[in-house]
């Protein structure tokens, strides 16, 4: 344990809400939370960070009642709650939000939220449900689409429903489970915006999250959890300075430069073996694709020539997956040419794709999760001989030795950082001449971010031809040769990373301030 | 709007009711056969959609649930001289007191479990029948009462339709069907949000049961005789199953449309059993590919198609510019 735990909290003045006193979650041997104890006062936002497989999520699951606690226990508005279900928790006003959003598919934004009020009070008259509702939706921004389903919502305003759901639950005590993985500088403000907005005197936040700067800009108080313990508590500026929560979770991130580790280590822009006269890996020539009537790409031109690092970089929505879905074969263009070294791939299916040596390392990791850490590995080496696959197995235990360590553990079991190298080192076992790697820092903590930034170091300096699809500009900026920055489906910026990094349109277009 | 577009769906209702009872005035014996089975089919459709498309509750219990129905009317009616409509209300009442008394086993499992469960349920009652002794065994029991003529039958069932239409409306039409597409969507989520999720299920599973009895109830009325193996039997769910599945799961009318089309499948290929089979299976894959919800889902796409042919809810799903 940290010292900072010797100094603790200033503590709320105010009186608790929340109460827990040796909360402990075991599962089997393994315990994922181990007597933690929190306080949380009325009207207070609490900041919860730490590493991936913490205890976080477990810390949501036991306030929320979706997990029973294996020991401790937890008092809500002085009351004790450990033994309530779910749904007597969510009525005495528990309201949470999930990390990957569960919007109830197969109805209208609005009915999601009525869910929540109905159940609340099935007798309540007809207008003020709906001003109620009005007024959530109004405040998150989702008023446009109230009609529309669930469904057809992309990602980002699915995490506004998860909020708006919670919010409908009227609750005093708001659980925000990284509300803030994926979005861009302009969409976090939006969002620390709508958090200062919904707190207030009688409603505690208790927020988990990997952006520092959600934390920094909304929390009173932070509490640091690592290997299901509590690490470190304290107010806000006192917790982020501390140099042992920075060695156990924020790596560089916090450091003055942000991206020192990975500008640090040798690289130059002579690493690269004279890019012009490379042998082009992919080519893009007026590319155009998207989903039924939505047009996502309007004319992409693009090559990538061997041992380049290639960043693509732009807002949500603004079609970097859909780039690297329709590179790999899952997305037809409905224009243009694509060619992998000379050869035009119209009318290929992704896995004759794969063959021609494209790895596409997909956004959300996308884990065989009953397979074992092995098996998942293999599965991109089938058509090798057993030598070679065992040669390639260990290339990748050398890059991630954690993998080695579990080789035999089953994906589903791994921390989320481990199920990114695991699908890393998934699509290096094809020996592949380009990899895509679509976001793949997503939810992860900063000190993870590090780990695998290192490793595409490492496989830079191998000469490894790279796609980088990031949302974490500097990190990308570090590592490749050259950028794009895409808006509206079309490269608006392009040109070196240097470049890239010093054009103040990059600021303007990630801000939101363009045009 | 909404309120008008629902007052005349009710009048429409009331006069497609009001329009059957007049139905024995114009077709012979024949079609009020075809009548009846398709007004019990209609029912059992409803219940069963009430269940599987409103709350997520794939039931292979059907069978459980008529059976009951039908032991219960036989039973009583051979007891004691009690009007026909109080008996079927009865058979109805006891279809559901068993669903309830099996709900807390049955709830607690989740999803394909479920479906296993009620499928053991079903074959455990069937069993149970055949070898118990007051029951008749695999002979079954004979109704005692004079047989009803096909006219009377008719408007019984006419009877049960309205009552279900009655009672599924209340469920679907309402805030309570918000609840119930919750739970069905992710139960898990939904009881993060305050719905007592169990609550919910028991009371789908409880009206759907007491319909499913009561046209159990009727069926066995007719019939005069009953036997485990048919009234228990298979046939039941798979036919309820499959009627809901081709009108359009979820969907208020699905099984509606569902039974019309079983129906007149089944007569038009009477003289050919095994056709009739390989075609309703056919179209079983067919729709399960290609139209998840069902004809009239289909049907539903096409006009909204047709009416708006420039619908802009594409360009949302991009994930355009905020």
């Amino acid at each position: 344990m940290t010292g900072l735990h010797a100094t603790t909290p200033s503590g709320p003045s105010r009186a608790p809400l929340l109460r827990t006193e040796g909360l402990t979650k075991r599962y089997g041997g393994i315990v994922a939370a181990d007597a933690i104890d929190l306080t949380i006062g009325l009207g207070e936002i609490c900041g919860v960070i730490g590493p991936n497989g913490a205890g976080k999520s477990t810390l949501i699951g036991l306030l929320g009642g979706a997990l029973r606690a294996s020991a401790g226990r937890i008092h809500f508005d002085g009351q004790d709650v450990t033994a309530l279900a779910d749904f007597e928790r969510a009525r005495l006003g528990i309201g949470r939000t999930y990390q990957i959003p569960r919007p109830f598919l197969d109805m209208s934004v609005e009915e999601n939220l009525k869910v929540a009020q109905f159940s609340l009070s099935p007798f309540a008259a007809h207008t003020l449900i709906e001003r109620e509702c009005d007024e959530i939706l109004e405040q998150t921004g989702l008023a446009d689409v109230r009609r529309l389903p669930a469904n057809a919502l992309p990602l980002l305003r699915r995490k506004r429903l998860e909020v708006a759901r919670a919010l409908a639950l009227k609750p005093k005590l708001l659980l925000l489970d990284e509300v803030g993985a994926g979005l861009i500088e302009s969409e976090l403000t939006e969002l620390i915006a709508l958090i200062k907005a919904v707190s207030g005197p009688n409603r505690s936040i208790v927020v988990i999250e990997h952006v520092i700067r959600v934390v920094k800009e909304c929390c009173d108080h932070l509490v640091v959890l690592n290997f299901g313990k509590k690490f470190a508590e304290g107010s806000t500026t006192s917790v982020l300075s501390d140099e042992s929560v920075a060695a156990v979770y924020l790596g560089t991130a916090h450091s003055p430069s942000p991206a020192a580790a990975v500008a640090a280590a040798p690289q130059s822009s002579g690493a690269t073996p004279n890019p012009e006269s490379a042998e082009t890996v992919l080519a893009l020539s007026e590319v155009f694709a998207g989903y039924g009537q939505a047009k996502v790409l309007n004319g992409v031109d693009m090559t990538v020539r061997k041992g380049e690092v290639v960043a693509i970089l732009g807002a949500n929505g603004a079609g970097k997956t859909t780039l690297a879905n329709t590179i790999s074969g899952a997305i037809k263009p409905t224009h243009g040419r694509i060619s992998i070294a000379g050869e035009d791939i119209a009318g290929l299916s992704p896995h004759q794709i794969a063959r021609r040596g494209i790895a596409h390392c997909m956004e959300g990791r996308r884990i065989f999760t009953p397979l074992s850490v092995e098996e998942n590995l293999l599965i991109a080496a089938r058509s090798v001989d057993r030598g070679e696959a065992a040669r390639r197995l260990d290339e990748v235990y050398a890059l991630f030795p954690i993998l080695a360590e579990r080789r035999a553990s089953p994906g589903a079991s791994m921390s989320g950082g481990q199920q990114q190298m695991l699908a890393i080192g998934r699509a290096l076992m094809s020996k592949p001449m380009l990899v895509i790697f679509d976001e793949i820092s997503l939810g992860l903590a900063p000190v993870m971010m590090d780990r695998l930034y290192e490793a595409l170091l490492a496989l830079k300096a191998g000469g490894l031809t790279m796609l980088l699809i990031e949302q974490d500009v500097e990190r990308a900026l570090a590592l490749a040769d050259r950028a794009h920055v895409l808006e509206r489906g079309k490269f608006a910026l392009s040109g070196s990373a240097g470049a890239i990094r010093s054009d103040a349109r990059l600021r303007h277009l990630y801000l939101g301030e363009a045009e | 709007m909404a309120g008008a577009s629902r007052f005349a769906a009710a009048v429409a209702i009331v006069v497609v009711i009001a329009g059957l009872t007049l139905l024995p005035q114009f077709s012979g014996e024949y079609g009020v056969q075809i009548g009846f089975r398709l007004l019990i089919y209609i029912v059992l459709g409803e219940a069963w959609n009430l269940l599987a498309g409103y709350c997520g509750l794939v039931s292979l219990g059907t069978s459980s649930f008529i059976g009951i129905g039908a032991y219960v009317l036989v039973g009583v009616l051979n007891a004691a001289d009690v009007p026909i409509s109080i008996t079927l209300v009865g058979s109805g009442l006891v279809a559901a007191i068993v669903a309830f008394v099996v709900s807390p086993a049955l709830f607690r499992l989740r999803g394909l479990y479920f479906t296993v469960g009620t499928l053991a349920l079903g074959e455990a009652l069937r069993l149970f029948m055949i070898n118990a002794s007051f029951s008749g065994g695999a002979g079954g029991w004979f109704l005692n009462a004079p047989s009803p003529s096909t006219n009377a039958l008719f408007y019984y069932a006419i009877g049960l339709l309205a009552a279900a239409t009655i009672v599924i409306s209340a469920c679907t039409q309402t805030r309570f069907s918000i609840l119930l597409r919750s739970v069905r969507d992710d139960e898990d989520a939904a009881t993060q949000m305050g719905v007592r999720a169990f609550h919910v299920k028991l009371a789908a599973f409880i009206i759907a049961s007491f319909l499913m009895g009561a046209a159990g109830g009727l069926q066995a009325y007719k019939l005069g005789a009953i036997e485990p193996y048919g009234m228990f039997g298979m046939q039941w769910t798979i036919d309820v199953l499959s009627l809901v599945i081709i009108g359009g799961l979820g969907l208020r009318l699905g099984p509606v449309v569902g039974a019309i089309i079983v129906i007149a499948l089944g007569e038009y290929l009477a003289d050919y059993p095994e056709l009739h089979i390989a075609i309703t299976g056919v179209i079983l894959i067919v729709i399960v590919r290609f139209a998840p919800k069902g004809i009239l889902g289909l049907g539903l796409q096409l006009a909204r198609w047709l009416t708006a042919p420039r619908p802009a809810s594409g360009a949302l799903r991009s994930g355009a510019p905020r």
